[in-house]
């Protein structure tokens, strides 16, 4: 799916500006850094993307689809079609690793035996078999990360946001994590993540976004963190 | 069919997770729903009560010797409360009081001369109607004097008119406070889970989807509570009647014991929790929804 921004503000109440006039296009499979220093506005950027956010000025496009205009019973079915990792990672307190992964495919009307398979199957790619049981207040930073990885891996989206998805994650660690995001890349998942980590970004020279407060300051083909 | 089970799944975990609050809201749906099933069957009856005995409301108006019999009972027919109207002669209302005095009408023959004027006895339709049209009949100067069961029907359509004012009010009372406490009941579910919601529904599942269970949460809540609330009345309403039949014998055909309109009555009952609390979760549900999954 192709992301469209033209002109786009966000202004939060009262008036913070997150975003200054922002137009940019990103392709289907493309593979986007968003960077920039902390409430530079890149967590605002992807969130407009899922359509939590709407903007206060100028339109953001999905494949063809405004989304300010979608239809209020299209936006689940826009939102499975996009794996999201929000920087809060997000997960239900109550349900174990393995329920919180299963409920997007349950509440999608996928029969029980698909559901664990598919579950299982993602839970052990980011390597928490032995901890599928336990609540997200049980897990360390780093695992709550990965059980939110899993869960946006779970639907096979073709457009995947996350937001500084390795974090809270170890070297070895993230560069699993990488590795994931790079496979769905290849099979033509389009991929949006927003990242503080210059080594990673250094390591694999692709698209960078880079925001200062707000505006869009650097759009590189395979950019590196400081250029 | 698979989203159905799963949409019970996730009901059954509201309803275990809450389950103080739900018993709480369970037990009040119960009892508020016990009081309105049982003032509606009390004021069934005071009104089944009332017709019956509406039905047999006469009044004896005796008239005065040597007036015209035919005129004044062509007046009195007149009047438009008047139901049926029905005259006797001197000698026929002698006839009717020996046969209702049987083996002591030997009594009679000693008064000589029969001494009971012509006399109508007037019926009407309703108990209010009484009182006016004794009042009427009194000021005839035809009329000699006027019998009827004046504190009686007096009481009577006092009562009728208190009991439907009572039941009116609480099955007011009972509906309000059983939707009250339900769909607060079912706002402390929600706001206990906005952040749940909020999740799910980001991550693509429908409105409909994650609201469906705190409906059934409360349709269910009020449901059980209108099973408890109609065994209730099972247990209270048949001994209560039994009571009354075996002290108020007089009352015994006009009570309504009939398991079958009892049944029915329940089952309607049970209906109207269940719909109570579908309706009650439904708007509660709604406005939550909307205001959380509207974006910023
Ligand atoms: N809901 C909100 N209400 C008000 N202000 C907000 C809200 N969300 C974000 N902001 C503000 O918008 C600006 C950009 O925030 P954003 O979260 O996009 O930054 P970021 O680039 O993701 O930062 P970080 O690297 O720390 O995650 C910040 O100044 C922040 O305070
Ligand atoms: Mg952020």
């Amino acid at each position: 799916m192709k992301i469209v921004f033209s002109g786009v503000s966000k202004v939060f109440d009262p008036d913070i500006v997150a975003l200054r006039d922002i137009t940019l296009k990103i392709n289907k499979g493309e593979f986007v850094y968003v960077i920039g220093a902390t409430g530079s506005g890149k967590s605002t950027l992807l969130r407009l993307i899922t359509r939590e956010l709407l903007p206060s000025r100028g339109m953001v496009a999905v494949g063809s689809v405004d989304l300010r205009g979608m239809r209020r019973a299209d936006i689940p079915y826009y939102r499975r079609d996009v794996g999201l990792v929000a920087q809060d990672f997000k997960l239900i307190p109550t349900l174990t690793v393995y329920e919180n992964i299963a409920f997007v495919m349950e509440a999608m009307a996928v029969p029980s035996k698909i559901v664990s398979y598919r579950t299982n199957e993602v839970i052990e790619q980011v390597g928490l078999w032995r901890r599928r049981f336990m609540k997200p207040a049980q897990l360390s930073g780093g695992e709550q990360q990965r059980v939110a990885i899993a869960r946006a891996l779970a639907n096979s989206p073709s457009l995947f946001i996350a937001d500084e998805p390795t974090g809270n994650l170890d070297y070895r660690t993230a560069a699993d994590v990488m590795k994931i995001l790079f496979a769905i890349n290849a099979a033509g998942v389009t991929v949006v993540m927003s990242t503080h980590n210059q080594n990673i970004v250094n390591a694999s020279r692709q698209r960078v976004i880079e925001l200062a407060e707000g505006r869009l300051v650097r759009d590189e083909a395979s950019g590196g963190y400081f250029d | 069919m698979t989203t159905f089970k799963y949409v019970l799944r996730d009901m059954g975990r509201l309803v275990v997770n809450h389950w103080i609050l739900g018993m709480l809201t369970l037990i009040t749906a119960a009892v508020m729903l016990w009081i309105l099933g049982i003032t509606t069957l009390f004021s069934l009856n005071v009104e089944n009560l009332l017709s019956r005995l509406e039905s047999e409301l006469t009044i004896q108006a005796y008239v005065k010797k040597g007036s015209d019999v035919e005129r004044v009972s062509q007046q009195i027919q007149a009047l438009e409360s008047v139901y049926s109207l029905k005259a006797y002669s001197p000698a026929e209302s002698l006839s009717r009081l020996q046969e209702k005095m049987g083996s002591q009408s030997r009594a009679l023959d000693l008064m000589g001369d029969n001494p009971i004027p012509w006399n109508f006895e007037i019926h009407v339709k309703e108990a209010g109607q009484v009182e006016p049209l004794v009042s009427r009949l009194t000021a005839m100067p035809e009329i000699e004097d006027v019998v009827y069961a004046g504190m009686v029907v007096r009481r009577i359509s006092a009562l009728s008119k208190v009991a439907s004012h009572v039941a009116l009010i609480m099955f007011v009372l009972s509906v309000v406070i059983t939707a009250l406490v339900v769909y607060n009941t079912i706002h402390i579910s929600l706001y206990s889970r906005r952040e749940e919601i909020g999740i799910m529904y980001l991550v693509g599942a429908t409105r409909t989807y994650i609201a469906t269970p705190f409906v059934l949460e409360g349709t269910l809540l009020a449901f059980l509570g209108a099973l408890v609330a109609v065994g209730g009345i099972v247990l209270t309403y048949f001994p209560g009647i039994a009571l009354l039949q075996a002290n108020l014998p007089f009352l015994s055909s006009s009570l309504i014991g009939d398991t079958h309109i009892i049944g029915r009555f329940c089952f309607l009952l049970a209906g109207f929790g269940a719909t109570l609390g579908w309706v009650c979760s439904y708007i509660v549900v709604a406005r939550f929804m909307h205001s959380v999954t509207r974006p910023e």
